[in-house]
């Protein structure tokens, strides 16, 4: 047995109980309502119903959370709907 | 006049007649130009550490500038209200998203060869992005800023009777929408 030295460098908790990010998509009056229903389905792999769902809430509310996640998954959410010419936004925390 | 898209059993197809491919071919080349300008400002400076050259990567110290061109902003919005988040998101994934987006086109760019188009699912999907980004940068030309606007760009659907270079490119825009509009519904047949 080895006895752990008392000089490990406390972890940061910062970095570990980050607050998710968020992954938002907001309405815009080009993007066809079927095309953005389509991406949300064939991307995110919802249901034809979450994905129609969640359409519709961009389109009345103007904007929707989509999901949340690490900094990194959060990031390529983005780069992908900006592939799809969606306007997505990432935010941290509520 | 072009035939809807539609989902059978050799995948997803549909027509577009010489005059309209015409017209989409120079759209697409046009934002691929577009795109194409925008990537020149990625190129990195000859005497940088050759680690950097090699991977493609952007030092941190080396931002990208902001994109003034509001249609092109539709292509490459930021990522994020806050301006530190955005700057980063730009540096490294800008170059990336470009490339793909160009792909797309010149696949896209390619297609308006011939009259009958086919497509399986990853090409019907990608020739979708492209067809959306024209319709982007098209949206930002006719000022498209909310429902009421698309609807006044919507009534214009006669050729016979547009007359001023805004309602023609309405037209246009028409036509691509109608275009898209199809093709995804023939997509959603075929998740079934």
């Amino acid at each position: 047995m080895t006895a752990m030295p008392d000089v490990l460098p406390e972890i940061d908790t910062a970095t570990t109980n980050e607050k998710p990010w968020r992954l938002i998509v907001w309405n815009d009056p080009v993007n066809l309502m079927n095309y953005v229903s389509y991406v949300f389905r064939s991307y995110f792999g919802f249901s034809k119903e979450k994905a129609e769902q969640l359409m519709l809430q961009v389109h009345h509310d103007g904007f929707c959370t989509v999901r949340s996640g690490s900094r990194e998954a959060i990031e390529s959410d983005v780069q992908a709907m900006h592939g799809y010419g969606l306007n997505a936004t990432m935010t941290q925390g509520a | 006049m072009a035939k809807a898209f539609k989902y059978g059993a050799h995948g997803i197809s549909g027509t577009l007649h010489s005059p309209e491919r015409k017209i989409l071919r120079e759209l697409f080349n046009d934002v691929i130009v577009m795109l194409e300008e925008r990537a020149e400002v990625h190129q990195l400076p000859e005497d940088i550490d050759p680690l950097y050259a090699l991977t493609g990567m952007r030092p941190e110290s080396m931002d990208l500038p902001e994109v003034s061109d509001p249609a092109l902003a539709r292509l490459l919005p930021d990522a994020s209200d806050d301006a530190v988040v955005a700057a980063e998101h730009r540096r490294l994934t800008e170059s990336d998203l470009i490339t793909q987006k160009i792909g797309a086109l010149r696949e896209a760019a390619f297609l308006m060869e011939n009259d009958k188009i086919v497509l399986q699912k990853p090409s019907a999907q990608r020739f979708a992005q492209a067809l959306n980004d024209v319709r982007l940068v098209l949206s930002e030309r006719l000022e498209i800023r909310n429902e009421d606007d698309a609807a006044r760009v919507a009534e214009v659907l006669d050729a016979a009777e547009v007359q001023t270079p805004d309602e023609y490119l309405a037209l246009v825009y028409n036509l691509v929408s109608w275009i898209q509009d199809t093709l995804m519904s023939a997509l959603m047949d075929a998740e079934l």
